[in-house]
Parts: C-alpha cells; sequence; structure tokens
C-alpha cells in the first residue's frame, strides 16, 4: 500500500491493466455491435416493409423481429466470450506498448501470496516506471473493423434490393380469392361485438360464393343486400375503427359484385357471339373512385393493403355507374387521351366508352388480338373468293385486321345502350375485320359500298 | 541479498573470466548461471578453443576448489570417487576413506566421452546426487559444486559417446565455438606477449555461504504463470509420440526420436531466472525463456536417422519449436 502511494501518478500499474481490460472489451463490444446490427436493422426493415405489405401478420412480426434481436444478442455473446481479453493479455498489450519486458504481465498474473514481498514491491516500482509510456486514448484508439465495413455494405445492398424488388415481388403475388376476402373481413368484424351480426353474413355470403349450385343471380342479391347493410352500418357507426373495417368489408363485397356481374356479362357475351366490341379492362379502369373508396372507410386508408384497394378499385369499376361525374372526372384525370376532342365533337360519345375503358393504356385490346386470326364480323360476298377460298377464309392467309369503335359495330348490328354497357366489362376482344362496310353517317366515311378490287388483294394479304 | 546485489557480483564474475577468455560472453554468462542454478554444464567444441581455459579462469575467479580430471578408457570410478586404502593408525590397521578429485567445488571433466560408461557414471552419479558411495559408504559432496565437462565431437574413434539418461543430467550443452578475427587477434595479443591476464577472486573466503545466497536468490525470482505455460508448451512441443496438434508437430515428428524430459522445462525456467537476475529484474520475461531453451533442451533432444542424413541439428528444431508455438 505504501509503496502504491509512493507511486509519481498516483496510480497502480494493476490499475491500468484493469482499465485497458475494460478498455478492450469495450473495443470488442463495439466491433460485436458494428458487425451484426446492421444486418439486424436490415432484417427489421425487412420485417416491416413485409408487415406493411400484409405479407406478415403483426404476431409473426413481432415475432420474427423479437426471434432476431434475441439471435442477435446470441451471437454478439458467442462473438465476445472466447474474445474478451483476459488481464494477460491486456497486459501483455501494455508490455508491448511500453517495451517493459513482461513486467506488467508478471504483475498482473502472479500470486501475490505466493512472493516475496520485496520482489512484489521492486517489480510494482519497476513497472510503474513505465506507466508514463502507456496512455490508453493514445495507444489504444478504437478502429472500426473492416467486417464492420463490410456488414455495413452487405447491408445496405440488401435494403436496397429490398426497396426496389419487394414492389415488384408484391405486384406479382397471388391476390386472395374473393371468399377469402370476404372470411377475412369478417373475421375483422366479428372482433367487435356490435358487428358480429354483419361478420355472420359475411361468413354466410363467402360460403354461398364458393357453392357452385348457388346461382349467380342469388349470389348478386346477397351481396347487394349485404353493401347496403353494411353502408347503413357504416353511417351509423361512430368509432372510426368500426367504419374503418366497414369500409374495408364493403369494399370485399364489391368484388364479389364485379365478380357477379362478371359472370352475367359472360353468359351474355356467348349469346352475343360473333358481334363487335373492344377489349375491357377493368382493372385499369376506375382510378379515381379507388380514391373515393379509400376516402369513404376514412383514415383507416394507411392501414388497408395495396391489394385490396386495387381489388377496391375492380369492385367499383365493375359496379361502373356512369352518371356519377366523380368517375368521368377521375378517369379524365387518369389519361389525357380520355379528355373530349372538341373538334370532332360527333366522335366523342362513340369514342367516349372505348376510350374511357382503354384508359391511359391504349392500345392494349390490339395487342391481344392474334396476328393470324382469321377475320370475323360480317363475310364477304360469295364472288370475291378465289377458288380454294370458304367462309372461313384462307387457310394459312395474314389478313390486315382494323379495329373500329364499339359503338359503331354496336350501332350496325342495332344493340341498345343496356348492351353495350355489359360489353363495356366483358373481358373479350373483338376484332372487325377489313371488308365489314362503313356506316354512312360516319363522317369522311366511304361512300362506296364496292370492297377492294381484286388486283389489290393480293398486295393487302 | 538484493537482486542488485547478485548482479554486481555476477558482473564482476562475468568480467574476471573475460580477462583471460577472449569472446564467448554468452557462454561464460551461461556457465555462471548454470552454477547459480545448481546445474552441471557439458561443453563441446573441438580441441583449441578454450574450454579447460575457461573453467579455469571461472573457479580462480569463483575463488572455490577446482580439480581437473582428465577422462581416459583406462580410467577407473574409484580414480574419481576415491576409495578405501589401508592406513596404519597407532599400531591399528584400518580402511580409510581417500577422497578422489570429485570432492571440490568445481570439478573439470576433460574429454568425459573417453571414459568407459563405467567411469562415466560414476561422475553422473555424484553430479545428480551430490554424493558419492565406496564400499557401501555415502560420501557427500560440498555445496556448491558443478561439473564442467568437455567433449569433443571429432576424433570419436575410441570414445564412449554418452548416454541419453547422463546427457540429461547436464543443466546446459554449451557450444563453444572458433573465435571471430577480432577475438583471434585479442587472443594472440594476450596469449604471445610479455603481460598475461590475471584472475582475480571475487567471493570472499566464506564464498561457499555467499554462492547459496545467490542460489536462493535465484529462486526467488517471480515467473508468471503465462510464462510458465508458455515453457510447458515449449518442451511438450518437442515430443513426437504427443499428439498436441501443435503447429511445429510436422518438424517434431519428421526428425525428433525422443523428446526433452522434464528435467529440460526445469532447466529452461531456472535458467531463465538466472538470466533475470543477471539483468537485475526479479522476474523473468518470454524473452528470458528463448535465450536459454537451445542450451537447455539441445542435449535433451535425440534426433532420428532422418534428420542425421539431412544434416538437422536440434538447434535446428528446437529454433522451429520456439518460431511455430506462440507465446501466448
Amino acid at each position: 500500500m505504501q509503496e502504491s502511494l509512493r507511486l509519481p501518478n498516483h496510480e497502480r500499474p494493476e490499475d491500468l491493466i484493469q482499465r485497458l481490460a475494460a478498455r478492450l472489451s469495450r473495443h470488442l463490444l463495439w466491433d460485436s455491435l458494428l458487425i451484426f446490427l446492421p444486418p439486424v436493422l436490415v432484417l427489421v426493415f425487412a420485417v416491416t416493409l413485409l408487415f406493411r405489405a400484409s405479407w406478415l401478420n403483426p404476431v409473426a412480426a413481432i415475432v420474427t423481429i423479437m426471434g432476431t434481436l434475441g439471435l442477435a444478442l446470441l451471437a454478439i455473446w458467442l462473438r465476445l466470450r472466447p474474445r474478451v481479453p483476459s488481464i494477460a493479455a491486456a497486459a501483455r498489450f501494455a508490455d508491448r506498448q511500453a517495451g517493459a519486458k513482461d513486467h506488467f504481465l508478471t504483475l498482473a498474473t502472479v500470486d501475490p501470496a505466493n512472493q516475496p514481498a520485496t520482489f512484489l514491491a521492486r517489480l510494482r516500482r519497476q513497472t510503474s516506471g513505465y506507466l508514463e509510456r502507456v496512455e490508453l486514448k493514445r495507444d489504444f484508439p478504437y478502429r472500426v473493423q473492416r467486417s464492420a465495413y463490410w456488414s455495413a455494405g452487405g447491408s445496405l445492398i440488401v435494403v436496397l434490393l429490398l426497396y426496389f424488388f419487394l414492389p415488384v415481388a408484391q405486384s406479382a403475388r397471388q391476390p386472395l380469392t374473393l371468399s377469402q376476402r370476404l372470411r377475412e373481413a369478417a373475421r375483422e368484424l366479428a372482433k367487435k361485438p356490435d358487428l358480429k351480426a354483419l361478420a355472420k353474413e359475411l361468413e354466410t355470403l363467402a360460403a354461398k360464393l364458393d357453392d357452385p349450385k348457388t346461382a349467380a343471380e342469388e349470389k348478386q342479391a346477397m351481396a347487394q343486400k349485404l353493401e347496403k347493410k353494411i353502408a347503413e352500418q357504416q353511417k351509423k357507426e361512430e368509432q372510426k375503427d368500426n367504419r374503418d373495417l366497414l369500409g374495408q368489408a364493403a369494399n370485399a363485397l364489391s368484388g364479389t359484385e364485379q365478380q357477379q356481374s362478371a359472370g352475367g356479362q359472360e353468359q351474355k357475351k356467348d349469346q352475343d357471339k360473333g358481334g363487335g366490341g373492344l377489349q375491357t379492362n377493368a382493372q385499369q379502369e376506375g382510378q379515381g373512385e379507388s380514391k373515393q373508396s379509400q376516402g369513404g372507410s376514412g383514415e383507416g386508408k394507411g392501414e388497408s393493403t395495396a391489394q385490396s384497394s386495387r381489388d377496391i378499385d375492380q369492385g367499383k369499376s365493375a359496379q361502373g355507374d356512369p352518371k356519377e361525374p366523380g368517375q368521368d372526372k377521375n378517369r379524365q384525370g387518369d389519361g389525357k387521351n380520355n379528355q373530349p376532342d372538341p373538334n370532332r365533337p360527333g366522335k366523342d360519345a362513340q369514342e367516349k366508352a372505348g376510350q374511357t375503358q382503354g384508359g391511359s393504356k391504349e392500345g392494349a385490346g390490339k395487342e391481344q388480338v392474334p396476328a393470324e386470326a382469321p377475320p370475323q364480323g360480317g363475310p364477304p360476298a360469295d364472288r370475291f373468293y378465289q377458288p380454294g377460298e370458304g367462309k372461313e377464309g384462307l387457310k394459312g392467309a395474314g389478313y390486315v385486321t382494323v379495329q373500329l369503335p364499339e359503338d359503331i359495330v354496336a350501332d350496325s348490328k342495332g344493340e341498345t345502350r343496356a348492351t353495350k354497357e355489359s360489353k363495356n366489362n366483358r373481358s373479350k376482344t373483338q376484332v372487325p375485320v377489313s371488308n365489314v362496310p362503313l356506316p354512312a353517317h360516319v363522317p369522311n366515311a366511304a361512300t362506296e359500298k364496292q370492297p377492294l378490287p381484286l388486283e389489290y388483294r393480293g398486295i393487302i394479304r | 541479498m538484493e537482486p542488485e546485489q547478485f548482479q554486481a557480483m555476477f558482473k564482476r564474475l562475468e568480467t574476471e573470466v573475460q580477462k583471460i577468455i577472449v569472446g564467448h560472453n554468452e557462454i561464460v554468462r551461461k556457465v555462471l548461471i548454470a552454477f547459480f542454478a545448481g546445474g552441471h554444464v557439458l561443453l563441446e567444441g573441438v580441441p583449441g578453443l578454450g574450454k579447460t581455459l575457461l573453467v579455469k579462469s571461472l573457479s580462480q575467479a569463483l575463488g572455490i576448489s577446482f580439480k581437473r580430471i582428465q577422462f581416459t578408457p583406462d580410467l577407473m570410478p574409484s580414480d574419481i570417487v576415491g576409495t578405501e586404502v589401508l592406513t596404519e593408525t597407532n599400531g591399528r590397521r584400518e580402511f580409510q576413506f581417500k577422497q578422489g578429485p570429485i570432492f571440490a567445488h568445481v570439478v573439470l571433466a576433460d574429454e568425459i566421452n573417453r571414459a568407459t560408461p563405467k567411469t562415466q557414471s560414476a561422475v553422473l552419479e555424484a553430479m545428480e546426487e551430490r554424493q558419492v558411495t565406496v564400499f557401501g559408504d555415502s560420501h557427500l559432496l560440498e555445496s556448491p559444486f558443478i561439473v564442467l565437462a568437455t567433449q569433443n565431437p571429432i576424433e570419436l574413434e575410441g570414445t564412449y559417446p554418452l548416454p541419453e539418461a547422463q546427457l540429461d543430467r547436464f543443466f546446459f550443452k554449451l557450444l563453444v565455438t572458433p573465435p571471430e578475427p577480432a577475438e583471434l587477434k585479442e587472443i594472440l595479443k594476450r596469449t604471445t606477449g610479455t603481460v598475461a591476464g590475471e584472475v582475480s577472486k571475487v567471493l570472499p573466503d566464506d564464498g561457499g555461504k555467499l554462492v547459496g545466497e545467490m542460489k536462493q536468490l535465484l529462486r526467488q525470482v517471480m515467473i508468471a504463470p503465462p510464462i510458465e505455460d508458455y515453457v510447458v508448451r515449449l518442451v511438450h512441443g518437442t515430443q513426437p509420440e504427443a499428439n498436441n496438434g501443435g503447429p511445429a508437430q510436422t518438424t517434431v515428428k519428421q526428425y525428433i526420436r525422443f523428446g526433452s524430459s522434464p528435467r529440460g522445462a526445469q532447466a529452461i525456467i531456472l535458467g531463465a531466472k538466472g538470466n533475470a537476475l543477471a539483468d537485475s529484474r526479479v522476474h523473468v520475461s518470454y524473452e528470458d525463456v528463448e535465450s536459454i531453451v537451445f542450451p537447455a533442451l539441445r542435449h535433451r533432444i535425440i534426433l532420428n536417422f532422418q534428420a542425421e542424413a539431412e544434416n538437422i541439428t536440434t538447434d535446428h528444431v528446437i529454433a522451429e519449436i520456439v518460431k511455430q508455438i506462440p507465446r501466448n
């Protein structure tokens, strides 16, 4: 004790070694944190993304994050345990730094009880002479390990990959079936005691939808009825959460109606086979409508998933009330091509259906027409058939196809507006053929009824 | 006794011996370390390198009794340890023990490998037991006691190489090498002129007691457990049969027939302590160990035929072991 009081800076060499060991341990801890923390943060980020994209439910997300944190702690502990510098190691570092020929090492590791006191005091005195040569901050600064840089870099790359590729993966993900969505909505509603009745009805509807024996009309009627109930309940609800849940249920129901109406249109389409028409793209329609429906669910917008919002859009567009001015505005907002041309007032009305349905993706219908499909529509006059040609057209021959506005074809066939609207929602490509005569009232239309002269047919083919 | 006194005494002895012996500073130092550690030294070198002179100078400097035994094939054990002779005192005849030359503080066993194994073993018993037995009576040797044996690595015809068990009893084996040109010049100056160097006695008259104190002090020198572990790893690393998986294992297995005995580790630690104390330190460092490991192990490691065929010496193998085995 007296010996230590005589030391120049009042610090015992053993204390320096203790402090050095603690400092080296902290360095190791930092190293481990810098190595393991970036991947952990990336994993948490990924889990958050997956949770927000509704790939993970909250419980799974929390379990994953907690598990990751636990594993990270375990990994840090496993890495630290064998590497934590012993007192001997710290003393060796101090010896190397001070050129002390193992003075620190001996002092730190020998058992004082078994050593002569004079020798020990002498050793301590000699060692304290080296204390000035060691300054912990200067001689043992913290340096970030290369592995930490690798960890951070790798994690950054993973974050970027997640950021850019997760939306792609999400878009490629199979959506839930309608009945599944309904059941999910019912499950959510069932959590609220006052909405249990509605939840039960939703379950029933989902069961009906899965039942092939139930008629489409019945399903649609049930869905409409339930939607009305939900709308009424939504108006009555004072709690925001409940309103949001009801909004989600309503959206799911809208999908039901879309499906049922599509089923009905399929039946009609079979009847109308051979008629002209343009391809409908229900998914691209009604994007303005989606905002309305999300607005209807209030602040629950953030909770609703991208997938469900897309489904909502589909549902509303299938309902497609053309009388609503808001819908038209939104459609116009989606694509400038939808705006009416003041120079062509006559065509606006005719082209309206086609343009709104085509949306901003013009020509989607054209792209889906098979290049080698035989011409459909009105058959050419018998006199124009070459020998070997039949009514079905030339085998293996190419044809020029012309896409006409649906209204024109419909007018030429005398279809009603209701039929046209039902065709809007039909996912069917109908391509008029080259030799269908244009109606007389179309401006700049050919007045001559005679088809192409025979001598040009070879060129056109 | 204080470490400074030890160091001062040690330095003075070195200086006195170096008045006669030119060069070989390390050998002088190691011989002194072995003396204070209580060991015996085997000096190996070609004739004329000053081995005998070194021992004589050392004994003069120490001021303690010195005897020289020239080993020859016809030398008998009794010529070394002594024998019972019939004497007549006051008309009575009785056998009286007549001490041999082994009864001295410093014994020079010159060309020890020229004596028969029977004679060699007589010396080796004295070295180990510090006593001799003649006709059933044991006679203790006075302390301090050190045997400095020399042997010639050439002219091996008619010699009896020391068996491994007997070699193991030597604390150090020191190789006496030819002098450097500058040293040779100095040797010539000292030995061919009119003025000859003279060794002064360093120890007082009761030198034996002082040497005892110095020996005791040497054993008190502290050694850190990690350094002890290092010595253990070094010695264990010489064992070819020990599957320690050490980094030098390949070399050891390739060239060593028998590794060092525990005496090797004892010699390293005591030698390292002496080395530290000679530097006025009261603790052993890794450098002390590494400076002692060669003389302490080179005669304790027995090489195999492959090593001899490839002209590999024990020093090569030890150097490889020291290089491969980490300090911590």
